[in-house]
């Protein structure tokens, strides 16, 4: 087989080309696109937010939790809080974690929920708000939660549990979710990868 | 005398059959819940069981599991956990766990608790624990 000059050219463009095109390719594809519509929420110190604005310019973590769930929400919480500590001071995301249960989730729970486990909140920001809005934005992002077994204290007070998406969402600077992970038992390297690569 | 000395005898296997190690509580705060994880150890030559648990760290304690349903995580009562002889039962995040529903005081890094577990053939093991956040380098 003769190889000319000419078919190593085309070879070598071949491979560039695909090369180049590869490296063009997003390595984290838009999962939804929260820059459309806006969420009007409230934050743990009672100030009212709304997403998008909050996830502009800035990476974020974003989880979705029940304050009175005792053992799969803090998991997904102290996950988020593992990927803060990992990470050098230079990085500057924001973790987001959003209540779906905002009847029980006031303001003065969730900065009891942060302060308990020592959560930063100049870079938490623990929401809740009305039910319809929660709801809306939990559609948007494909987030599940039934209210499912309960229980009676001896004074008689109802404590119920939810059965629930587990996720942590990387979302990028223009409030685009890249990424779902399965907040209780999520790789916090791949998580910590993850935000590299949107940088 | 006889009498005296099985129950003795018999007691004491009893006591030594369950131990209880390595029990932390996860913060908490007041009227909130949280869980409490261990492992049991069966040392014994029969099956135990795990039936009841007290606290007063809370107004409510229950033995829960995690559970996965189409795709989602919730959270049930137990109603029985039963440890086989010379086997390990482990209480652990994401799967059983000791619930405390509408604790009585915030439960904070460094605080201790008590709970009281009842097994049909051993009887009461108190547990004793710290409560701790959990490990920075693992998840749970």
């Amino acid at each position: 087989m003769i190889i000319t000059k000419n078919k190593v050219r085309i070879f070598a463009m071949a491979a560039i080309l695909t090369l180049s095109l590869y490296s063009c390719k997003p390595k984290l594809p838009v999962e939804m696109d929260l820059s459309r519509e806006e969420f009007v929420l409230i934050n743990q110190d009672s100030v009212e937010v709304t997403i998008p604005e909050i996830l502009k310019n800035k990476i974020s973590l974003a989880g979705y939790i029940f304050t009175h769930c005792p053992d799969i929400c803090p998991m997904t919480t102290h996950n988020m809080y593992r990927v803060q500590k990992k990470l050098t001071s230079e990085e500057d995301i924001l973790f987001v974690v959003i209540s779906f249960d905002p009847d029980r989730d006031t303001p003065s729970v969730l900065k009891k929920y942060a302060e308990l486990r020592d959560y930063d909140l100049n870079s938490w920001q623990l929401l809740t708000g009305k039910k319809e809005e929660i709801n809306k934005l939990l559609d948007n992002v494909g987030v599940t939660a039934i209210a499912a077994d309960s229980s009676f204290t001896e004074s008689g007070e109802l404590n119920y549990y939810f059965l629930h998406t587990d996720r942590i969402s990387l979302v990028d600077k223009e409030a685009k979710v890249r990424k779902n992970y399965k907040g209780s038992t999520a790789d916090i390297n791949e998580i910590i990868n993850d935000i590299k690569s949107l940088e | 005398m006889f009498s005296f000395i099985l129950f003795v005898l018999l007691f004491t296997g009893q006591q030594d059959q369950i131990k209880i190690k390595d029990a932390w509580i996860r913060p908490g705060a007041q009227d909130m819940n949280t869980a409490m994880y261990f492992t049991i150890k069966n040392n014994g030559s029969v099956t135990d069981t795990l039936y009841a648990v007290k606290s007063k760290l809370a107004q409510k304690t229950e033995v829960h599991e995690t559970y996965s349903k189409d795709g989602m995580m919730g959270m049930r009562k137990a109603e029985l956990v039963v440890i086989k002889p010379k086997s390990s039962f482990e209480f652990k995040p994401g799967g059983h766990h000791i619930m405390l529903i509408k604790l009585n005081k915030d439960l904070k890094s460094g605080n201790e608790g008590e709970i009281t577990l009842f097994f049909k053939k051993t009887g009461e093991v108190k547990v004793k624990a710290k409560v701790k956040k959990p490990d920075i380098k693992k998840g749970s």
